[in-house]
C-alpha cells in the first residue's frame, strides 16, 4: 500500500497543522453533543437534557458552516469539495491501490462531510420544530402547530437513522485510510498535526476562536444545568417552569379541596358536561354543588377542555379517546394507560402516591397543567 | 403616632370579632331553626361516632378518617392522600370564617359520613366543641 505518493513517505517526519483549534474543537464537542443526544432520546424524563445537547449541535454546526467559509485552508468548504469524477476515481483508486494521500480530507471523505453537514441541518431544523410543536418551547413555539411538530417527529427519526448510518460510513473510511496511508487520522483531529506533504499550506491555530467556542458551550451547560446544582430533597429542580395553565379560584377551590385541581385541558368537554350532571355521586360523593356554582365551574371548564388545549399533555389524551367515549377519569384515557404501562406497582402503594389520580406525586407541575416530560421524579 | 397605633388595633379588634361573629351568627341561625342550646361535649361525641361504609359495612367512618385524630395536626383525604390543614382554629386561623365554606361542608361531608345531612342541633354541637380547639 505504500506505493501511493512517495512525499508523504519522505516527509513523514516533519509533522504540520492541518486542522486548526476551532475545527477540533468543533468535532469533538459535536461528536459529543450527538452522543448526549443519542443516550437521553426516547426517555421522556431527559427531554431537557436531550433538548440541551440539541442546541449545542444546532449552534456548532452553524458555526462551522460559517467556518467553512472564513477558516483556515483545510476546514474551508473548497477545500474539501470535489467533483463526483474525482470522488468515484479515488475510490476506485483505494480499491486499486495506488490512491493520492491528501493531507486535508480525501475526495471520498470531503463528500461524506458534506452529507454529514446536510442531514444534521435536517436533524437540528425539525428537532427545534418538533420542540415547539409538541413541547411548545423553544424559538418556533409559536410557530409550528402541534400537529407540523407531530409530523417532524418522523423526519428528526429519519434524519437521525440516516446520520447515524453516515457516522458510521465516516467512522469506517477513517480507519480505513489510516491504514492505508499508515496516518493515525484519529489523533490528527486531536492535535492537529499531520505529516506534511510537498504541497502544505501553513494553518494557523485560531487559539483564541478555539477557546471561545469551548468557553460559551462550557457556560451555556453551567447555566442549563444549574438547577440540578441546587436542588433539594424538598425542592427538586423542576427543569420546564411554565406559567401555570389558566385557573379559576372557584374551580381550585370547589375541585381542589379534595384531590389535586385536574386541569380542565386533561379532559374534552364531554367528560366535564358528564361529570357536572353527575356532581351529586361524584365517585360516590355527593358535591351539593348549588346552580350558580356549577354554572360557573362549567363555564371555566369548557373553555379550557381538552380540546382547547396547547400542552402536549391535552393534544394526546384528546387523541387517544375514541369518539363514542366519555371518560370521567384522566386514569382511563387510553394515553395515560399506555404512559404510565411501565410505572412498578410498588410506586403507586406508596404512602406518598396512593392513588392514581395523585399527579403530584411524580409531576413536579402538575399543579401547573403542564405535565412537562422532563419534570417527573419517580418517589424515592 | 398614638393615633395611628390606636387605629390599628381597632382595626385588630374588628378583624377578630368578625371571625367570631361568622361563628356566632351561623349558631343564631340554627337556634333560629328550633335548636339549641349547643353543647361542645356533644359535639366532641358527635365528632368521633362511627358511621358504617354504605358499600362495605366492615369498614367505618367517622370525621377524622380524614381529619385525622389530632384536630391541630393536618389531616389526609382518606381516598385521594390530599392534605386537608388543620381543623382546629387555635393554629388555623382561616377555619370558621366564611359562611359559604362552612355550609358546604357540612353538607358535603355529612352526606358522605352519615349519609344524610347534619341537623342544625348537631352542627351547632360540633361548632361549639370544634371552636374551642
Amino acid at each position: 500500500m505504500n506505493n501511493g505518493n512517495n512525499n508523504s513517505l519522505q516527509n513523514a517526519a516533519k509533522k504540520v497543522l492541518v486542522w486548526d483549534l476551532p475545527t477540533r474543537i468543533f468535532h469533538w464537542l459535536f461528536v459529543l453533543s450527538f452522543i448526549a443526544a443519542w443516550v437521553t432520546n426516547g426517555e421522556d424524563r431527559y427531554l431537557y437534557e436531550h433538548v440541551f445537547a440539541g442546541y449545542v449541535f444546532f449552534a456548532l454546526l452553524i458555526f462551522r458552516l460559517i467556518w467553512g467559509f472564513s477558516g483556515s485552508h483545510y476546514a474551508k468548504f473548497t477545500n474539501f469539495a470535489y467533483s463526483k469524477s474525482i470522488v468515484v476515481d479515488y475510490i476506485k483508486a483505494l480499491f486499486k491501490g495506488g490512491a493520492k494521500r491528501y493531507v486535508g480530507h480525501n475526495p471520498a471523505g470531503g463528500m461524506a462531510i458534506f452529507i454529514i453537514l446536510f442531514l444534521a441541518t435536517i436533524l437540528a431544523v425539525s428537532g427545534l420544530m418538533v420542540l415547539g410543536g409538541e413541547e411548545h418551547h423553544g424559538p418556533l413555539k409559536d410557530i409550528v402547530s402541534y400537529s407540523l411538530g407531530s409530523e417532524m417527529k418522523e423526519i428528526h427519526e429519519l434524519a437521525y437513522n440516516a446520520l447515524l448510518a453516515l457516522l458510521f460510513i465516516h467512522l469506517v473510511g477513517v480507519l480505513f485510510e489510516s491504514l492505508y496511508h499508515k496516518e493515525n487520522l484519529i489523533s490528527a483531529m486531536l492535535s492537529g498535526y499531520k505529516p506534511a506533504a510537498e504541497k502544505s499550506v501553513p494553518v494557523k491555530v485560531h487559539a483564541l476562536l478555539g477557546l471561545t467556542v469551548l468557553t460559551i458551550v462550557a457556560a451555556s451547560a453551567a447555566y442549563y444545568f444549574k438547577g440540578y446544582a441546587m436542588e433539594t430533597k424538598d425542592k427538586p429542580f423542576v427543569p420546564y417552569s411554565n406559567t401555570p395553565l389558566a385557573m379559576n379560584e372557584t374551580y381550585s377551590s370547589e375541585c381542589g379541596d379534595c384531590h389535586l385541581a385536574f386541569h380542565p385541558s386533561l379532559l374534552p368537554a364531554r367528560s366535564w358536561k358528564l361529570m357536572l350532571k353527575q356532581q351529586d355521586h361524584h365517585f360516590g360523593e355527593d358535591l351539593s354543588l348549588d346552580e350558580e356554582t356549577i354554572k360557573e365551574l362549567s363555564k371555566f371548564m369548557l373553555a379550557h377542555s381538552a380540546e382547547k388545549g396547547i400542552t402536549e399533555a391535552s393534544h394526546k389524551i384528546y387523541h387517544s379517546i375514541p369518539a363514542d367515549r366519555t371518560p370521567l377519569r384522566i386514569t382511563e384515557t387510553r394515553y395515560w394507560k399506555r404512559k404510565h404501562r411501565e410505572i412498578n406497582d410498588r410506586y403507586w402503594k406508596m404512602d406518598k402516591v396512593k392513588s392514581k389520580a395523585n399527579c403530584g406525586a411524580c409531576h413536579l407541575d402538575a399543579k401547573t397543567g403542564w405535565f412537562e416530560d422532563s419534570n417527573m421524579r419517580l418517589p424515592k | 403616632m398614638v393615633k395611628r397605633l390606636a387605629g390599628l388595633l381597632f382595626l385588630a379588634c374588628a378583624a377578630a370579632s368578625v371571625n367570631a361573629s361568622t361563628l356566632d351568627d351561623m349558631l343564631k341561625k340554627y337556634q333560629s331553626e328550633g335548636a339549641g342550646p349547643f353543647s361542645a361535649a356533644s359535639g366532641e361525641k358527635f365528632w368521633h361516632t362511627d358511621h358504617p361504609d354504605p358499600k362495605d359495612p366492615a369498614k367505618i367512618r367517622n370525621c377524622s378518617t380524614c381529619h385525622g385524630k389530632d384536630l391541630t395536626k393536618k389531616g389526609k383525604h382518606v381516598r385521594t392522600g390530599k392534605v386537608i390543614d388543620p381543623m382546629a382554629p387555635s393554629v388555623n386561623k382561616e377555619r370558621f370564617t366564611k359562611e359559604k365554606t362552612i355550609k358546604k361542608w357540612f353538607k358535603r361531608n355529612c352526606k358522605w359520613v352519615l349519609g344524610r345531612e347534619c341537623t342544625p342541633q348537631e352542627k351547632g354541637d360540633v361548632l361549639s366543641y370544634l371552636r374551642k380547639q
